[in-house]
């Protein structure tokens, strides 16, 4: 059991421009009953909850941990109470401040609604501009879009420990974060002898070259946990599209950017040069067993 | 006077407004006040860039809309007489993925919804836990994962088939988690085996059960949701699939379908701003979903049920449940059949080559969803979504109810608001 029980956590969920998908990627969460019996939950969207959003707005309770998940819009309601005041109000006398998902981190996918006002909670893309910038050092950015539901609980899980968070430049975690999307995803021997997918819908070969894969630019620890305890989007062929980074949603997700065939983005902290001078070399060898398909169905029986 | 009612813990938020007379209710309209501008996000983007955007139109159902997008795609190149040649594998894996998002999506509406909303009309003993619903779930969404990558958000499917090519070892683990699934909802939530169940052809054979759907069962004719909640008798079913019959259906005549018959309309909402739009056929409401697709299909028990009982708040609740068990039986049988050795994906022309225009239709887990684009030389000019709270849930005027407001005209607020839910509402999705 991942979880102390002697004191119970007030958690408070409130959304501002969202989907959902953070509240429905969590439900998925393996070990939630336990991280629920260690709560107690003022309001969630679709948990049961000691409280309603009625009672919620009228800013006369405070909670411990506060989860946001959406877009930050100066603009929105929620049952007529600004959305930033419901925010400044719980925020003060949090502990700590959840931002899930990469809209609440960040801006994300719903800063593209109203890009003049919207943003994160304490970051608008990478600017510190957020409206809960007095309070950074307690938020913690947990982006993706969504969030994978093991991030939560990690996060959720360390503070009932009363463990200590280190996290990077952007506020997440570095025990989630300090991984690339790109490690352990079963196209690396491809990556490494640049052996690009020739189309969409293979097992073989690697998806940085021609497919957009972005997961060589991506913090995530995707491929190392897995989704759903049992893929990745690279493992079923689709390019990582970087959803975890402040950049996210880019454009032409699909089709990577390249200079004279090679790809304009090398992998994080790697020189141009120094990848260059390797892909080079790699490119030279013709591997018969990467070049061939991986299962001949046809000549297997 | 008007009373003002704030809807939680659904998809996002909504406001009913109520005049009453006396007790009952007079006249209900419907408002979902946010707005995320998804269309307008679109325009001017890549079209493939849409698989990647339209899914995160809703956290729910969000692989409808990926299957809404790749079908208009694929429409687009149809259109410019350019083949799209789709397997059979590719196929079915997009079909089976898209039951287990209906299938989750079921699971949580009777567990995290229907279960509470009951237990605020009356004391419900014995009653399970909202773990259950997230448990059951989280199995569907393992199995729609071993072929889409990931859910939520997943954009595994492009024009010409899905991006995955799974062996056999993944349609095995997919095989276990549906059969986790199916012992699941068995055991916790039917109290009897599954093809047992698929076998009845009355609600008298659910009553003899004792398990959750036998006492929801009860709860909802002791409430009188029989004869309660009902709207135009009215049916209409789009989505082409193994699962559904597009037909539109008055009663229990059905009638062929034409997706140029479908319109929008503004909503009527005088008491607040709402950014939702009605969405009707031939200029009538109609109700969609699992319903709408029981009813089309011709299953012997929703029939029964609908012989006595009309469209009532009962029978939309219980044609969901039983879908849940229907869709299982469905997706074993998928998984049995898939065969592997064909291609996953047939690349069509560039998307650069493309200028058409196209539509793709899907039945989401709330209904019919479909997706308009129109692409010039691969970018998106317009596109337009119309998702199924939009034909179930709109707000009109007195004079043409959509059909909840015609579901909860004549009786008191409480039950309103219960039979608000038997639609199974999705806000973010109507107002994207
Ligand atoms: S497909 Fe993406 S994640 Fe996989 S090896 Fe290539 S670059 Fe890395």
């Amino acid at each position: 059991m991942p979880l102390k029980s002697d004191k119970k956590l007030t958690l408070l969920w409130l959304q501002g421009l969202t989907c959902n998908g953070n509240s429905h990627s969590f439900l998925n969460l393996s070990y939630l009953a336990d991280v629920l019996l260690a709560c107690d939950i003022l309001y969630h969207p679709s948990l049961p909850s000691l409280q309603t959003l009625e009672t919620i707005s009228t800013c006369k309770l405070e909670c411990d941990v506060l989860i946001f998940e959406g877009t930050f819009d100066p603009l929105m309601q929620r049952n007529n109470v600004m959305v930033g005041k419901l925010l400044r109000h719980y925020a003060q006398k949090a502990r700590h401040i959840i931002a899930v998902g990469s809209c609440a981190s960040f801006g994300g996918m719903f800063k593209a609604s109203a890009p003049q006002r919207n943003s994160g909670l304490v970051f608008n893309e990478t600017a510190h501009e957020g409206p809960l910038l007095q309070y950074q050092e307690k938020v913690i950015n947990l982006s993706g879009c969504p969030i994978h539901p093991e991030w939560l609980g990690y996060t959720l899980s360390m503070i009932l420990q009363e463990k200590k968070i280190l996290v990077d430049s952007l506020h997440r975690p570095i025990e989630l974060y300090s991984y690339l999307a790109h490690h352990g995803c079963t196209r690396n021997e491809y990556f490494e002898w640049k052996v690009d997918s020739k189309k969409f819908g293979e097992k073989e070969g690697c998806l940085y070259y021609e497919q957009g894969c972005r997961a060589p630019m991506t913090h995530a620890s995707c491929n190392k946990i897995l989704w759903n305890d049992v893929s990745s989007k690279t493992r079923s062929g689709t390019p990582c599209f970087g959803c975890t980074e402040p950049d996210f949603p880019r454009a032409n997700f699909f089709r990577t950017k390249t200079n004279m065939s090679i790809p304009d983005e090398v992998p994080v902290g790697i020189s141009k040069r120094s990848y260059l001078t390797v892909a080079g070399i790699a490119k030279t060898f013709h591997i018969k067993r990467l070049e061939e398909k991986l299962i001949d169905y046809k000549t297997a029986d | 006077m008007i009373t003002k009612q704030l809807i939680e813990q659904i998809e996002g938020e909504a406001t009913v407004h109520f005049t009453m007379n006396g007790n009952t209710v007079d006249f209900a309209t419907v408002a979902f006040p946010h707005f995320r501008g998804m269309e307008r996000i679109l325009q001017g983007k890549n079209a493939l860039d849409a698989l990647v955007i339209t899914p995160r139109v809703c956290g729910i159902c969000g692989h409808a809309h990926l299957m809404a997008s790749v079908r208009a795609l694929e429409s687009a190149y149809v259109h410019m007489s350019q083949d799209i040649q789709l397997s059979t594998k590719a196929q079915m894996i997009r079909e089976f993925t898209l039951l287990m998002e209906i299938v989750q999506n079921h699971y949580k509406w009777i567990y995290l919804t229907l279960i509470p909303e009951l237990g605020k009309l009356m004391p419900l003993s014995n009653m399970s836990t909202p773990l259950k619903g997230a448990f059951a779930a989280s199995l569907a969404s393992k199995a729609l994962a071993s072929f889409s990558g990931q859910w939520p958000h997943s954009s595994y499917m492009l024009p010409g088939g899905v991006t995955c090519d799974p062996t056999h070892m993944e349609r095995i683990k997919a095989q276990s988690y549906l059969r986790e699934l199916i012992a699941f909802f068995e055991n916790e939530t039917l109290g009897i085996d599954l093809e047992t169940f698929l076998s009845f052809e009355s609600c008298k054979e659910i009553r003899s059960l004792s398990s959750d759907i036998s006492r929801i069962e009860q709860s909802l004719l002791s409430l009188g949701m029989h004869e309660k909640g009902f709207a135009y008798d009215r049916f209409v079913v789009f989505g082409n699939h193994g699962f559904s019959v597009p037909s539109k259906m008055k009663q229990t005549r059905s009638y062929s379908v034409k997706s140029k018959y479908v319109s929008i309309k503004d909503s009527y909402s005088p008491q607040e701003k709402t950014f939702a739009k009605n969405a009707l056929y031939k200029n009538d409401y109609y109700e969609t979903g699992p319903l709408a697709r029981a009813m089309t299909n011709s299953v012997p028990i929703i029939r029964n049920i609908h012989r006595r009982f009309k469209d009532s708040a009962y029978s939309r609740v219980v044609a969901r449940i039983f879908e849940i068990a229907s869709l299982l039986q469905h997706a074993l049988e998928l998984l049995k059949l898939m065969e592997l050795s064909e291609t996953s994906l047939t690349m069509p022309e560039p998307i650069h080559t493309l200028t058409a225009e196209g539509i793709g239709i899907v039945e989401a887990p709330r209904g019919v969803l479909i997706h308009k684009v129109s692409i010039e030389e691969g970018l998106i000019r317009n596109y337009e979504i119309i998702t199924p709270t939009q034909w179930n849930i709109g707000s009109d005027t007195k004079e043409s109810l959509t059909p909840v407001q015609l579901a909860m005209q004549g009786v008191t607020q409480e039950e309103a608001l219960f039979i608000f839910r038997t639609f199974d509402v999705c806000s973010v999705c109507t107002t994207h």
